[in-house]
């Protein structure tokens, strides 16, 4: 997340955004029925897009930035979530129950969609808020039991204002579904993006990168 | 009541853990006063009063860290404290500046060239302290819960549970962590931070909802406000790291060629430029600030003639540490030459060297040293014994009656006695040889000895 928070400082309209894809370094990769982008930025942060061949719809986004004394980061998932196992308990020193509340993001072609799953309680509990100062969602639950603050980087990124009135809630099979409607300019340079990726020539899976000769 | 019973365990064993001793595990410090006066015996040190003093003078120049570059030289017979004094600078100088210690042969391997090893050693003597963003867990302890399999073998299992006034969070826990937890003492209601990626874990006080549990508590339990918002969160921290630890971490190979390489090695010469002009960068933006440590070449003549030339030149460096080095070699060959000098080192680099030097202990202050050894191995010696051990030091050397101390111990303990006493030490005396007696054993006997048959100028021959 906070990759993209950063990239959102130094840019605040949907073009230098757009001027910022079109300048990185892009390769494209077809495997497992969708296409895979990987973007490397001018600051030598990594992005890596991974849309379904059939809807075009986004299911991945992941970012990965250097920390601060040159080492490489970790994956931070913007959209979609981590499927391979985490790494065990020896290694690390603790991790999240797989008990807890899991919060991804799972986009529509109309909406930014976010569900909340192993939430048991009642839709009445939940609530959820824009804070337009710190430019952040915050999901409440009345019984204490959940809190989560996230921000919207899409929005960043085209510098939209939040709107309270785009956002709707629903809850079913222990799965809190948030939703922001896609707002106009958001839809927009959704388009202009898709134009950029179709133009990269995907190699596909098992090809060879050279010509053997 | 399982993570009661697991804590006694931890405890107990805790207490019976042996500390394995080593030579110089008495130092404390330097033992010199404010006006850096050296007191005759104080943090494990004993006499050497000129020799401290002047440690005591470096040892400031250290710690204002402008001045980059120098070197001391601390020069004396064997066994009369120089590595003692090192040490006690690098227990005095605290844990955030960079002490790095070496002897003058372990340069020498076949992996690495030997100016390669020395830019690694004067690189991991200079800290940075920078900022880094580390993810950290704030909250109150609602619940632990500690499993054992019951068997009584194989890993534990834990569980913790943490809230903030918003929120609720359970959390699997790793070996460590349920240790640490315990050593910690953390209990419900206590209110914790957990570095995420370390696992350190920091005590903050007790929850205010507590306040009203009339637990026995003792008069510094600290009371806290239970935080606020979400449990995990993105703090700075400032810490410090070497300059060779950057140059590591920039020198990995990336991507699956890491599968195939060696950890370290060599570092090109481009990485480490690289990485200097980038810590000058955030110098200059004040992100980061250098600090300069200490680099301790023990048995520095054992140095050849190229790392001294080398030596010369790195000290230039404005990057360079503070350089101690320590010999106890007098007027000899420089290793890698013909040529004789002083200390076995050259005249150029000596002139650039301050020159510290230690003279042999007095009989007392060697009585005060065996004294504090016996403490530090927990020996119990009577009066008499200690005299007669100071006598041994004093006419052979004080490593030889520092070694005689656990072995007389263990023939007292073979005896079921509970004080060494003299006979012990006499036992000893005569069961292992001191150097110099040995020697003379050998001039008596060395006839008898293998591959004596040849004589002395047929060898000279060969």
């Amino acid at each position: 997340m906070a990759s993209s928070m950063n990239v959102a400082k130094t840019l605040s309209s949907v073009e230098s955004w757009l001027q910022e894809l079109k300048s990185a370094k892009k390769t494209a990769l077809v495997q497992d029925a969708c296409k895979k982008v990987h973007f490397i930025f001018t600051s030598g942060t990594e992005m890596v897009e991974e849309y379904d061949l059939k809807s075009n719809e986004l299911l991945v986004r992941k970012w990965k930035t250097k920390t601060t004394l040159g080492g490489a980061g970790k994956w931070e998932f913007e959209i979609g979530e981590q499927l391979c196992l985490a790494a065990s308990l020896e290694v690390e020193p603790l991790r999240e129950s797989s008990l807890n509340p899991i919060f991804t993001r799972k986009d529509t072609k109309q909406s930014f969609q976010w569900r909340i799953r192993n939430l048991p309680y009642p839709m009445g509990v939940y609530s959820v808020t824009v804070d337009n100062d710190n430019r952040c969602c915050i999901v409440r639950t009345s019984n204490k039991k959940y809190y989560k603050k996230f921000s919207i980087p899409d929005m960043d990124r085209a510098g939209l204002v939040l709107d309270q009135a785009a956002v709707s809630i629903a809850h079913a099979n222990n799965t809190l579904i948030i939703m922001y409607k896609k707002p106009q300019e958001i839809l927009k340079m959704e388009r202009l993006v898709q134009q950029e990726i179709q133009k990269i020539k995907a190699s596909k899976d098992g090809d060879v990168e050279c010509n053997p000769s | 009541m399982a993570a009661s019973t697991a804590q006694k365990v931890a405890e107990v064993r805790e207490v019976t853990r042996m500390e394995r001793i080593g030579a110089h595990s008495h130092i404390r410090g330097l033992g010199l006063d404010d006006a850096l006066d050296a007191r005759k015996v104080s943090q494990g040190m004993v006499g050497q009063v000129e020799a401290r003093r002047a440690a005591g003078v470096i040892l400031e120049m250290i710690k204002e860290g402008k001045i980059a570059g120098r070197a001391v030289l601390i020069a004396g017979q064997p066994g009369t404290g120089k590595t003692a004094i090192a040490m006690g600078m690098a227990q005095s100088l605290g844990q955030d500046t960079p002490f790095t210690a070496i002897a003058g042969s372990e340069i020498f391997s076949l992996e690495m060239s030997k100016t390669e090893a020395l830019t690694q050693a004067f690189r991991r003597s200079i800290g940075i302290r920078i900022k880094e963003e580390t993810e950290i867990i704030e909250g109150e302890v609602v619940e632990i819960q500690i499993d054992r399999p019951a068997t009584g073998q194989g890993a534990k299992v834990g569980k913790l549970t943490l809230k903030t006034t918003e929120m609720e969070t359970i959390y699997d826990l790793g070996t460590k962590m349920i240790e640490s937890l315990t050593k910690e003492k953390v209990q419900a209601g206590d209110i914790v931070t957990i570095d995420k990626a370390t696992g350190k874990i920091t005590k903050l006080g007790r929850s205010f909802t507590r306040a009203r549990d009339y637990d026995a508590m003792g008069p510094q339990t600290k009371f806290v406000q239970c935080p606020e918002g979400e449990l995990q969160k993105r703090k700075e921290v400032v810490h410090t790291v070497t300059l060779h630890e950057i140059d590591v971490i920039n020198s990995r190979t990336q991507g699956f060629l890491a599968l195939f390489s060696g950890d370290t090695g060599e570092i090109k010469g481009e990485v480490r430029e690289q990485i200097n002009a980038k810590v000058a960068e955030w110098r200059e933006e004040g992100k980061a600030d250098i600090v300069p440590g200490v680099l301790f070449i023990d048995e520095v003549h054992m140095l050849d003639i190229e790392c001294f030339s080398f030596l010369n030149r790195a000290l230039e460096n404005d990057m360079a540490p503070v350089v101690i080095m320590a010999t106890n070699r007098g007027i000899t060959r420089i290793r890698g030459t013909r040529y004789k000098s002083p200390h076995g080192i050259p005249i150029d680099l000596l002139d650039r060297l301050l020159i510290i030097s230690t003279s042999p202990y007095s009989e007392k202050e060697l009585k005060q040293i065996l004294t504090i050894r016996c403490e530090e191995e927990d020996v119990e010696m009577s009066e008499d014994a200690i005299t007669v051990l100071t006598r041994i030091g004093m006419e052979t050397s004080l490593r030889y009656s520092i070694q005689l101390i656990t072995a007389a111990n263990l023939v007292c303990r073979k005896r079921k006695g509970t004080e060494v006493d003299m006979d012990d030490i006499k036992r000893v005396y005569s069961l292992f040889l001191d150097e110099s007696r040995s020697t003379q054993f050998l001039k008596e006997y060395q006839q008898e000895f293998m591959f004596n048959e040849v004589t002395e100028d047929e060898m000279e021959t060969t």
